[in-house]
């Protein structure tokens, strides 16, 4: 079936208009840090039943993370239905909701639009795979913003993602095409699917681990006395324990994704060359970035390894899974290489 | 569980997987032992087969590269060197003279001499059997259903391979690889002596 | 794994309450000089290595030695690009390989690293296995005295008594698929509770953690024997066919053969397979211009001689299925057909003989004609065909589609000894030229049907024409089916030990002037992830309503 590439350009065109969405979204996360009303307004609006608990311990929205009853920190989930909190939020995090959620509404069409352009599947080749984690990766972390309150967030995570966006217009952007024979199986649904969704979700917990390791590093500071404590943005975000917990939770949703995607990759190989394992560079990069992160969720169990050691594991398997798509899957020869990129 | 109980527990558990570790690297270097097989002059690719281990040689008819129709059911009555070779095939190019020399050497004694024609050429394979003068016939198997054949009765692993079949049509020994002149005239010694499973050389 | 235990958690993982839990066990110390300091060390030794930091530690060595093994070409899918890469780097190739580095995943160090690994997780994974069964058969710990010292905690007023109040709790948690444990439960309470003891409930629920977790580690080890497996009763073989050609699945017969450590040539099933006919079609136009769009192998095979012939389609990521092997379409490419004369016309050669593209662009193929028993003397031809013909800015022939829309073939002829006759194997896609003598000065092209005359009446050769050819792997691996199973079971046990926490809930009820005042404590396992806080206070939502709903009851009852 031929390419319609008409519907080609419709898709670049709305993945230019999520682009400009999600740079204004940014930008109004950024005045909410300038110029909106402290966090954690959240803390009077408590529902019947927990007022008529006398709740003793972690229930309230953790003040400071030095609270000694709350050894184990909770997060605000069911004090406040989600929408309702949004609507307690100050303007400019509601501005920046809406643009954020116009803007993924933008990019899921061009992805939409781009698949029935090229009549199969939209992540066959790198653009496309780019474009589509990043549409997974903002869809989670709308999510998460919306259920953990973590507006806070939103200028650090949609911005990689304008980031990224910016970069993979410009610089890999592929029109739309066919795909070589030894692509076009249901198995690539299935399995490039998953790993593009696990991406977009592991993107989400880099970036998350960035920001913990960024505040952990200025608390450090503070405590060494070599920095001024009370900074604002850092007060508006949420306490280290949170930003931990938050990322955790994100890697043990990707985990599980990236493991059926494994799966899924040797189920395709073994239809398509043979065998289901066989130590290709991509195949082996794959497994090292699942080793990684299993060191992760290891290493949060281990004493010693909490903290700030295990969000560098975690981000090195971020980094080891970048290096799979950008470096091994182009430059390094191998049974993978149909990335389409030239 | 009490603790000393549990800990043997594991140490059986560990134990075993290291016995079974160790079978299977055995059983994986292990060579295949043989009282069915004595080897001509060291050579674990010359092999003569005991008496009662001799595989039955499967029947086959073809077309030769002259063009006439020939079966192995002809020969049945007389001893029959069957070589299976190509053209292509450095080794067999480097044996055709011994084989020549043989079937020249051997008629008088009613040994007849048989070529399959693997994987080849009609033109390149008549050309080779005149240039190496090599007058028995042989036939052509491009489809290796012949080599299909003869496979599952001996372990037929590479081009050239020759069989010694015997007057009651089995195979009594067999040279999987270039063949010598040596190995050729001591496996024909002891088909015609009938005395194929005696002591090894 | 075993964590290291400090003095939070207890054996369960649970954080610890006074009155709650046994002591923890203390860490071990290291060994001292006792009548047995071997067993000492050795048993300390164990204790490392089932720890959860060599754990991770190994974790680390396994990805850090499979990098090398991405990196590098390897021997066991491109021997071509290790031999390269000693051409090109001469002295620090040697080293490498001393090192193992070409053979990563078959290296003794690489298996060092992960035979540990799967050590330390048996050794870890066996005793909890047996704890976890054994705790299907225990009751959760007694209930704290002070609840309000949990993480999650509540309290309320009923008109109950505290044995209603007592029996609205039980029915409410073990509605939930709580396992119950009330005071009297436990056989070793062998003195009568004084009053004040009995009024309690504890609750325990979320095994299943333990076991996804078992199952997700065991399953792991359970891939590991798959492949073990594959390695050794399973083996792959190549073959080339050319259109028109058949070929029968024995070891002389196939031009690579790779057994498992196992596996003989007389294990291969007999099988035949025919390539009747080789499609390849390409885009012809659009900026994906000559790439390919199908390829099809249309193949008649029977299982064993005797059996019924079928007919197949073979395509890429679409195998046929013979007797238990697979036969997978890897690649394809163009058999020029060449008719070799002496100088009487005496025909010496006349077949398709198969050229190799390689990478390069178009199909751009190269190959070999050998003729070693020609008149008066043996003829070799290297020749490249070139499918759509073109020349290119610096006069070179280039091929600028793939398809055969102008077929031409580039010959150099060689005569004399092509040195077949010593017995050493020759590659049938490289001619040896020692010995020979060049024939034509410059490479002659010929279109198809064109001949090229030999100097000196050494005969003739012509491009009588070409046949595609499709190049097959059979595999049989009987390690899929286990490795699959596995892997399905792996990830059930990593969603299982994700999705279910383990968790405790304690009901108190102590009396007072109208009823009773009923006590509600939660905690769950320290390394859950969150969300317990939310199902405690739903969970004491409910106990709430059904408390008060029994009162309502009674009150019209009454």
């Amino acid at each position: 079936m031929p390419v319609n590439l008409a519907l080609g350009h419709v898709s670049n065109d709305f993945l230019l208009a999520a682009l400009a969405l999600y740079s204004l979204a940014v930008l109004a996360f950024a005045g909410d840090f300038a110029f909106g009303r402290p966090l954690r307004a959240v803390a009077a609006a408590a529902s019947k039943p927990a007022r008529t608990l006398a709740t003793v311990g972690a229930g309230s929205v953790p003040a400071d993370a030095g609270d000694s009853k709350t050894s184990l920190v909770s997060m605000p989930e069911l004090r406040v239905p989600a929408l309702r909190a949004l609507f307690q939020a100050t303007a400019w995090v509601r501005g920046a909701m809406a643009l954020s959620m116009a803007g993924v509404t933008a990019h899921a069409v061009a992805v939409i639009t781009r698949g029935f352009a090229t009549h199969r599947a939209p992540w066959g080749d790198m653009y496309e795979f780019v474009t589509a984690l990043t549409c997974f990766a903002a869809i989670f972390f709308l999510g998460v913003m919306i259920r953990y309150r973590a507006w806070a967030l939103g200028v650090f995570v949609m911005g990689a993602v304008v980031l990224t966006l910016g970069l993979t217009e410009t610089l890999i952007y592929t029109p739309a095409g066919d795909l070589v024979p030894a692509l076009q199986s249901y198995w690539l649904s299935i399995h490039v699917t998953a790993m593009t969704v696990a991406t977009g979700v592991f993107f989400v917990s880099a970036v998350l681990g960035i920001v913990y390791l960024a505040v952990d590093w200025y608390t450090r500071r503070v405590a060494a006395g070599r920095a001024k404590p009370g900074n604002g943005i850092v007060h508006r975000l949420p306490t280290l324990e949170q930003l931990d917990r938050l990322a955790y939770r994100t890697v043990v949703f990707g985990f599980p994704i990236w493991t059926f995607g494994v799966i899924a990759g040797a189920i395709w190989a073994d239809q398509a060359w043979g065998r289901y394992w066989g130590w290709d560079p991509v195949e082996t990069w794959a497994f090292i970035t699942w080793v990684i992160y299993a060191a992760f969720l290891h290493a949060r169990a281990t004493a010693g390894w909490r903290g700030r050691r295990a969000h560098y594991v975690q981000l090195l398997g971020f980094i080891s899974l970048v290096f799979n798509i950008m470096v091994v899957q182009i430059f390094v020869t191998g049974l993978h290489s149909y990335a389409g990129v030239s | 569980m009490p603790k000393p109980k549990r800990r043997v527990v594991v140490l059986a558990a560990t134990v075993c997987a290291g016995v079974l570790a160790v079978v299977l690297l055995v059983t994986a270097f292990g060579g295949s032992g043989g009282g069915n097989v004595t080897y001509i002059g060291g050579n674990t690719n010359a092999v003569l087969y005991t008496a009662g281990h001799q595989p039955k040689a499967p029947d086959f008819s073809g077309t030769t590269l002259t063009g006439s129709r020939l079966g192995l059911a002809e020969y049945r009555g007389d001893v029959v060197v069957l070589n299976f070779w190509g053209s292509w095939c450095p080794p067999c190019r480097a044996e055709a003279t011994t084989l020549a020399f043989a079937a020249q050497q051997y008629h008088s004694a009613g040994v007849r001499f048989l070529g399959v024609d693997v994987r080849d050429n009609t033109p390149g394979a008549l050309d080779f059997l005149h240039s190496h003068h090599i007058t028995y016939p042989s036939v052509s198997d491009p489809d290796d259903t012949i080599t299909l054949d003869f496979s599952s009765v001996v372990p037929i692993a590479d081009t050239p391979s020759t069989l010694v079949i015997d007057k009651t049509g089995h195979i009594a020994g067999a040279v999987f690889g270039e063949v010598s002149y040596q190995e050729l005239t001591t496996l024909l010694g002891k088909v015609t002596a009938g005395k194929s499973g005696s002591a090894n050389d | 794994m075993t964590e290291l235990r400090t003095s939070e958690v207890d054996k369960d993982g649970f954080p610890v309450q006074e009155a709650t839990a046994p002591a923890p066990a203390a860490s071990p110390a290291p060994p001292q000089s006792s009548p047995s300091a071997s067993n000492h060390w050795l048993r300390w030794a164990w204790r490392q290595l089932t720890s959860m930091r060599i754990a991770l530690i190994l974790l680390f060595l396994l990805a850090l030695g499979a990098i090398p093994g991405s990196m590098l070409p390897q021997e066991g899918s491109d021997p071509g690009g290790v031999r390269q890469y000693f051409r090109a780097h001469p002295s620090v190739a040697p080293l490498l390989n001393h090192l193992g580095l070409f053979n990563v995943f078959a290296a003794p160090w690489f298996a060092a690293i992960y035979l540990l690994l799967f050590t330390s997780l048996v050794g870890c994974v066996v005793p909890r296995t047996f704890r976890l069964a054994g705790s299907a058969r225990t009751l959760p710990p007694r209930a704290p005295r002070q609840l309000s010292k949990l993480p999650h905690s509540a309290e309320y007023p009923v008109s109950l008594s505290t044995e209603q109040a007592l029996e609205v709790s039980s029915r409410v948690l073990s509605g939930h698929g709580f396992r119950l444990r009330r005071p009297g439960d436990l056989n070793a309470m062998t003195r009568q509770p004084s009053p004040g003891e009995r009024d309690w409930v504890s609750a325990e629920k979320g095994y299943l953690r333990e076991a996804g977790n078992l199952l997700f580690h065991l399953s792991l080890l359970g891939v590991l024997v798959s492949i073990a497996m594959g390695g050794l009763l399973g083996y792959k073989a190549d073959r080339l066919l050319i259109a028109g050609q058949t070929f029968a699945n024995t070891t002389t017969d196939l031009d690579e053969f790779y057994p498992g450590r196992l596996v003989s040539g007389s294990d291969l099933p007999p099988f035949s397979i025919t390539l009747d006919k080789f499609n390849a079609s390409y885009i012809t136009s659009g900026p994906q211009l000559g790439q390919p769009a199908a390829f099809d192998a249309y193949v008649t095979y029977h299982a064993h001689p005797g059996d019924t012939v079928r007919k197949f389609d073979i395509q890429v990521n679409h195998p046929l299925n013979v007797d238990g092997a697979k036969v997978y379409l890897i690649g394809h490419g163009y058999a020029p057909v060449f008719k070799v004369t002496d100088a009487s016309g005496h025909v010496e050669y006349d077949e398709a003989t198969p050229f190799i593209s390689g990478t390069a662009a178009n199909f751009l193929s190269q190959g070999v004609v050998k003729v070693a028993d020609a008149q008066p003397e043996g003829l070799g031809f290297t020749g490249v065909f070139v499918p759509t013909a073109a020349v290119d800015a610096s006069g070179n022939l280039a091929s600028v589609f793939p398809a055969p829309d102008r077929p031409v073939v580039s010959l150099i002829a060689y005569g004399g000894n092509l040195g077949m006759n010593t017995g050493a194997s020759q590659s049938v896609y490289a001619l040896d030229t020692t010995g020979m003598t060049q024939l034509t000065p410059k490479p002659v092209v010929l279109a198809q049907g064109q001949t090229l005359k030999l100097p000196g009446g050494k005969g003739s050769i012509t491009f009588a024409g070409y046949q595609l050819w499709g190049s097959f792997t059979i595999t049989h691996d009987p390690g899929q089916l286990p490795a699959l199973a596995c892997g399905i079971g792996a990830l059930a046990g990593l969603l299982l030990s994700f999705l279910v926490r383990r968790r405790r809930v304690f009901v108190r009820v102590r009396p007072a002037d109208s009823g009773s005042v009923v006590s509600l404590g939660g905690l769950a396992r320290t390394d859950a992830s969150g969300g317990f806080e939310a199902e405690f206070a739903a969970l004491a939502a409910e106990l709430r309503a059904a408390h008060e709903s029994t009162e309502s009851q009674q009150e019209s009852g009454d």
